[in-house]
């Protein structure tokens, strides 16, 4: 297990540098810098002298490694659109919103999506069944920024009980909270259904009934336990999916969160700030992933104890 | 009044396709302590059968009706959920046919014993896990400590049938159903667990019903045999009087495609025809088509069951 971990996080060293070279020349390859915008022009003179400033005058690999020895000090640069702070700066403001709202959608959503797909499991082909797939299809094809809309319309505009947009109290939270929760609640609807079902047809369940257990005991100790195994693998990378903001709902909602600065810094040419958040992204998937696995691990003997002795 | 008393036991399938009959009229009454042997080819119903008793089979889409359907006197037709739970493992207990997929893989097989006497009786667990350590040695597991810590997957299917066995065997059950407890294991091991379930019938006084097409196995487990085909018992006889002198034909049939039986001849002769299709059986009597005797009236009218003595009974036209 010890020696499965250590290959993991050197498989993981290996990623995060594969990654950020990649991302790095392709940041640097789309033509253009960060002063060529058309709403500020800026003499040639100028141009070069910044550039030069920022060192962006330099080699594209001095430029690579001197960027990747500042993260390695956890020093992530400035980012240009805002130059005034640091970028850890500026994730440390504007994460918080999307991790609080899209974290709590994760963590409202993906339950109820478990709830939802166990009792269409067990009551297989009723219209609770049913109404579970349809929803679960719902939430997972209807753009979230029309859900969000909708939500407004409703529950703002119609019935005015919440506010349409705004960060400050708590009970702006709800909507935007409804709307990031959509999509874990979808995929763990179906996730849950199709996993107890694939389980409910396991010839062992038969053997327990044949012993004369209760239906409850059956399916809480057992049938959920199993289905459980290819459960736990979506969650975290899924959370962090979520917990990382989206452009659309933090739009529609006007939370002042990270969701719009994953497309600012492309288009403003913002290569700290991109390069920091792709860089956060990646290692956050990569750890979640890596804890998957070790959950799945440790909840399967067929892993966590070795093979027929 | 016997322990297990099935009359006219019916059990279909609604498919898209039409309606699979497995089972069509089965009627068969277990004594306590009797052992009997139901054979028949693959297909024949033998596993429904069973699996309608201790109403295992899901329903819809299984649609079960029978006259009468009694264990230990409880109407297996019209018990409660509570009722059914209480029965299985404790009244009736069955061991399958594959050991591999039998077991929870998450569970220890210490858990999954102790779990299974917890479900009928009140003790304590580590009683229970000392009464699983018994039983483990009593299956003839020399090192019961190790298996009830192990997961099924760190097992042979040898071993595992036997703890499967063990755990079938954990609430007393009075009857033990064990449908073709050997098919998925080494040749070497089938013989053993075969004694085994065998001894344990004795010692148990408790009845058995062991569900085979290997009359090699029947001839040395059971007192009586119940011959299926088609989802209906062509004759049911003492087991010396099936090898000795069968009377229906298709049992006289399954005798001769025996490997060994008939003089001269060591390989498997097999029985002319093929089974017959559950969506689409055959009128009158369902070995008809194959049968080599056969009259017209066989596909006409389905033969009544009748008794020739008091310890047999087929259901051909041309028996008296
Ligand atoms: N769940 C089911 N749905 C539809 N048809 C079924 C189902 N279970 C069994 N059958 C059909 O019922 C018939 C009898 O099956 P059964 O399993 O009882 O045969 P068997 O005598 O036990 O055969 P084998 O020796 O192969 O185990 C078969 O035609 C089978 O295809
Ligand atoms: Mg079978």
């Amino acid at each position: 297990m010890i020696r499965y971990i250590l290959g993991r996080i050197a498989s993981i060293a290996l990623t995060f540098t594969v990654v950020s070279v990649i991302v790095f020349l392709m940041m640097h390859a789309v033509p253009g810098g960060p002063f060529d915008g058309n709403d500020m022009p800026v003499s040639d003179a100028v141009k070069a002298k910044l550039n030069a400033s920022l060192g962006l005058d330099q080699p594209l690999y001095v430029q690579y490694f001197k960027y990747m020895w500042g993260v390695l000090h956890f020093d992530f640069g400035i980012p240009f659109q805002s130059p005034g702070e640091t970028t850890l700066q500026l994730l440390s403001r504007a994460w918080p919103p999307s991790l609080i709202l899209g974290g709590a959608g994760v963590l409202i959503g993906a339950p109820l999506g478990i709830l939802l797909g166990m009792a269409a499991a067990l009551r297989r082909n009723s219209w609770i069944d049913y109404l579970a797939s349809a929803f679960a299809t719902l939430g997972l094809t209807i753009p979230v920024f029309v859900i969000s809309m909708g939500l407004i319309m409703v529950f703002a505009v119609w019935l005015n009980w919440l506010p349409a947009s705004g960060w400050g109290k708590p009970h702006a939270w709800i909507l935007p909270i409804t709307a990031y929760a959509a999509i874990p609640m979808a995929t763990y609807a179906r996730y849950t259904r199709s996993a107890m079902l694939d389980v409910l047809t396991k010839p062992f369940v038969t053997v327990l009934r044949a012993k004369g257990l209760s239906e409850r005991r059956i399916i809480f100790q057992h049938v959920l336990r199993n289905a459980a195994l290819p459960m736990v693998t979506v969650f975290l990378p899924m959370f962090i999916g979520t917990a990382t903001g989206s452009i659309f709902v933090e739009a529609m909602f006007r939370v002042p969160g990270l969701g719009a600065y994953f497309v600012s810094s492309i288009t403003l040419r913002d290569y700290s700030l991109e390069m920091a958040l792709i860089l956060m992204v990646t290692m956050m998937f990569c750890i979640a992933y890596l804890l998957s696995d070790i959950v799945y691990a440790l909840l399967n003997p067929r892993i966590r104890v070795g093979g027929r002795s | 009044m016997p322990l297990l008393d099935i009359e006219n036991l019916t059990v279909s399938f609604p498919q898209h396709e039409g309606v699979v009959q497995a089972v069509r009229g089965v009627s068969l009454s277990v004594a306590a302590g009797e052992s009997v042997g139901i054979v028949g080819e693959s297909g024949s119903g033998k596993s429904v059968t069973c699996m309608a008793v201790l109403r295992l089979l899901r329903e819809p889409p299984a649609r079960i009706a029978a006259d009468k359907m009694e264990l230990a006197g409880v109407n297996m037709l019209t018990a409660s959920r509570a009722q059914l739970s209480a029965s299985r493992g404790r009244v009736a207990a069955m061991v399958f046919q594959d050991p591999m997929t039998a077991f929870d893989p998450v569970f220890t097989i210490g858990h999954q014993i102790v779990e299974t006497i917890r479900a009928h009786r009140k003790v304590s667990k580590s009683e229970a896990r000392g009464e699983a350590a018994n039983l483990l040695a009593r299956v003839e597991i020399k090192t019961p400590e190790a298996i009830l810590n192990s997961y099924p997957h760190q097992l042979s299917g040898g071993m595992l049938q036997r703890a499967m066995i063990a755990m079938a065997l954990s609430c007393r059950p009075q009857i033990l159903f064990a449908d073709e407890p050997t098919t998925a294991l080494d040749v070497t091991i089938q013989a053993q667990i075969l004694q085994l379930i065998k001894d344990l019938q004795a010692e148990f006084g408790m009845g058995l019903i062991m569900v085979t097409h290997d009359l090699g196995v029947v001839a040395e487990t059971v007192d009586r045999v119940v011959v299926m085909y088609g989802g209906r018992v062509m004759e049911t006889a003492p087991v010396q009087d099936i090898f000795d002198a069968p009377a229906h034909p298709y049992t006289q049939a399954l005798m001769a495609s025996m490997p060994g039986r008939s003089a001269g001849k060591q390989r498997l002769v097999e029985i002319p025809g093929a089974s017959p299709n559950p969506s689409n059986p055959p009128s009158g009597c369902p070995f008809h088509p194959r049968c080599a005797v056969a009259e017209a009236r066989c596909a006409a009218q389905v033969p009544a069951f009748k008794s020739q003595s008091a310890t047999r009974a087929a259901a051909c036209w041309r028996l008296p």
